[in-house]
């Protein structure tokens, strides 16, 4: 299956600051993937590569099969977008901003531009205040303008750039089911934040951006398996459990309720084993499941690894 | 066996809906309606000033205003060569300056980029809209200065420059010709700035550019030194339009004129486009 967008190798210099280098994008069509990675770490200098709105240095780019930038006329009509925050007329109305961007939507036949608007207006909850003037909007409704422009007509893609930037609770959860309802649709989404938890919860794939690279990309569930490397058991025997590992060259130390062993260098199974053979009343064993936070933390952040690393020597000298 | 044509999904949006929406934008825009109003308020103002002082001892004034005193369709004529000096390039300077670098800064040209409209078809579309608005005020000052000319200061059809009278629908033609006439020496001025508007996110470089040019243009047309520099300023030539009071009209100075702002056309749309095409959305 073609992806949404593939990016191969690419690269943007401005003015000799590198701003990405090597990205190797792939957004599988009918995922919804999350694009994390700190402020600066090149989120949006991709997006507006995917988007055409700015020409790589170096590497290609394919857009719902279609190669940049000779197939963009292709592509874009079926591509919605919110990048780097709304952009409207302050003294136009919200619905005649949106009047405004419906006539430059080629998917958008004439007549069906005005019922068009609407139903984005509706979609995003913004009907009662469609006819104010965008100057008199809040941050908020900004952005759910923004959201509704890339909604205007149908789409088989949509790039959502911070989506939920300046937006309260109620927002944040309104923008969470138009983009539920964009995937049951089986539309793909890409979507930019650097809010772990929004990511976590909408998202089935993600993409980690550090300092103008991929770091790690994927199914966001075979990431934080395969990224969780501890066993959680529950034990009242927290002393005998530990050293009962520690003796057979297991890392491992005490949690609330138990302890936690490190699945680096062995397997659940092994772990379990030990633990019983030395007599150990195992109650419950379970995977620890790290968040996106823990992952997150340790792509983006320097010497990650090293804390568990470190917790664990220092119980060692302790004892 | 019948072959089944797919119709191809269509890649870009009619033309005609686009221009209609950026002359709707252009024109909802309080700058620009501020701008067209105070405009249309100027051959008013000048009719009621000569109004005032025709029916005073003084003197009226110099060069055409003379002329306008009981000449009704003349005033037209002389508001707009007035506001050809300053007021119009200034108008035409801001469309330019909203146009591109307006638009980019408050984020409405990517916008349209990703929805799609092509870089050149995009620029063609700023362009038609700037040529149109100020189109539409040098027709809206011919409109106002006939109207005030004919009740303040009357006159039976129009006096020529020439000492000659031609009848009511001549002289409206004279004022017809001139608005567009000075329309497109505007239309120059304009795209210079459509350059500049390019090429920047700071309207106000655009104004300043624009307007700049057009100092520098006038002081290097002042010193008797540079006349060899003389056919290739932008403003040469704008004070001739003021044969267009002059029976027979003369042709040659009238499209010389036409002729050097429509280089300047060529020449800033070129530079614009070739902005236009690599520039960062």
């Amino acid at each position: 299956m073609v992806a949404a967008a593939r990016t191969r190798g690419l690269r943007k210099v401005y003015r000799g600051t590198v701003a990405v280098d090597h990205v190797d994008l792939e957004v599988p069509t009918g995922s919804v993937m999350g694009m994390l990675g700190p402020n600066g770490s090149g989120k949006t200098t991709t997006i507006r590569m995917l988007l055409g709105l700015v020409e790589p240095t170096a590497g290609e780019v394919e857009l719902l099969g279609h190669r940049l930038p000779d197939g963009l006329p292709r592509a874009l009509p079926e591509v919605g977008a919110l990048v780097e925050g709304p952009g409207f007329h302050p003294f136009l109305s919200g619905r005649e901003n949106l009047l405004r961007m419906g006539a430059a939507e080629p998917a958008l036949a004439t007549q069906a531009i005005p019922a068009a608007v609407s139903e984005a207006l509706e979609r995003v909850g913004l009907a009662g205040a469609a006819d104010r003037r965008f100057k008199a909007y809040s941050l908020g409704m900004k952005q759910r303008l923004g959201l509704a422009a890339a909604l205007l007509a149908p789409r088989r893609f949509v790039i959502l750039d911070e989506p939920t930037n300046g937006l309260d609770p109620a927002g944040t959860r309104d923008v969470r089911a138009v983009i539920a309802d964009l995937h049951a649709a089986g539309t793909t989404v890409l979507v930019s934040s650097h809010l772990l938890a929004e990511v976590e919860a909408t998202c089935t794939h993600v993409a980690v951006l550090h300092q103008g690279t991929v770091v790690a990309q994927g199914d966001l569930t075979t990431l934080l398996d395969a990224d969780s490397a501890g066993l959680l058991v529950s034990t009242p025997d927290v002393t005998r459990a530990v050293d009962a590992l520690r003796d057979n060259r297991i890392p491992a130390r005490a949690v609330p309720n138990g302890i936690l062993a490190d699945l680096t260098t062995t397997t659940a199974p092994a772990v379990v084993e030990t633990l019983v053979r030395a007599g150990v009343p195992v109650h419950e064993v379970r995977r620890q499941r790290t968040g996106l936070e823990d992952l997150f933390a340790r792509l983006t952040e320097p010497s990650p690894t090293d804390s568990l690393d470190a917790e664990l020597a220092m119980i060692g000298d302790a004892r | 066996m019948t072959t089944m044509a797919i119709p191809l999904p269509r890649t870009k949006a009619p033309i005609a809906r686009l221009l209609r929406s950026e002359l709707r934008m252009m024109l909802r825009r309080p700058r620009t309606l501020v701008g067209l109003g105070l405009l249309a308020a100027v051959p008013v103002i000048a009719g009621i000033a000569i109004r005032i002082a025709a029916d005073g001892d003084g003197p009226v004034g110099e060069g055409l205003s003379t002329l306008v005193a009981g000449n009704g369709l003349m005033l037209p004529i002389f508001s707009l060569l007035a506001a050809l000096t300053m007021l119009l390039p200034l108008v035409g300077a801001t469309l330019a300056a909203d146009a591109l670098a307006g638009e980019s800064t408050n984020g409405t040209l990517r916008s349209l980029l990703v929805a799609p409209v092509s870089r050149p078809r995009l620029l063609a579309i700023k362009a038609f809209g700037i040529a149109t608005v100020t189109l539409l005020a040098c027709l809206l000052m011919a409109a106002t200065g006939t109207i005030t000319g004919i009740i303040l200061l009357g006159g039976d059809g129009m006096l020529t420059v020439s000492a000659t009278r031609l009848p009511f629908a001549d002289g409206l033609g004279r004022v017809l010709l001139t608005a567009l006439l000075v329309a497109v020496q505007i239309w120059g001025v304009a795209a210079v700035g459509l350059a500049v508007s390019a090429w920047t996110d700071h309207p106000l470089i655009v104004l300043s550019v624009a307007l700049g040019l057009l100092i520098v243009s006038g002081v290097l047309s002042a010193i008797p030194a540079l006349d060899w520099l003389d056919p290739v300023l932008i403003t040469s030539g704008w004070e001739s339009i003021g044969e267009v009071a002059r029976d027979p009209l003369p042709w040659p100075t009238l499209t010389e004129g036409v002729l050097r702002a429509g280089c300047y056309i060529l020449i800033g749309y070129s530079v614009a486009l070739s902005r236009m095409l690599t520039r960062d959305g």
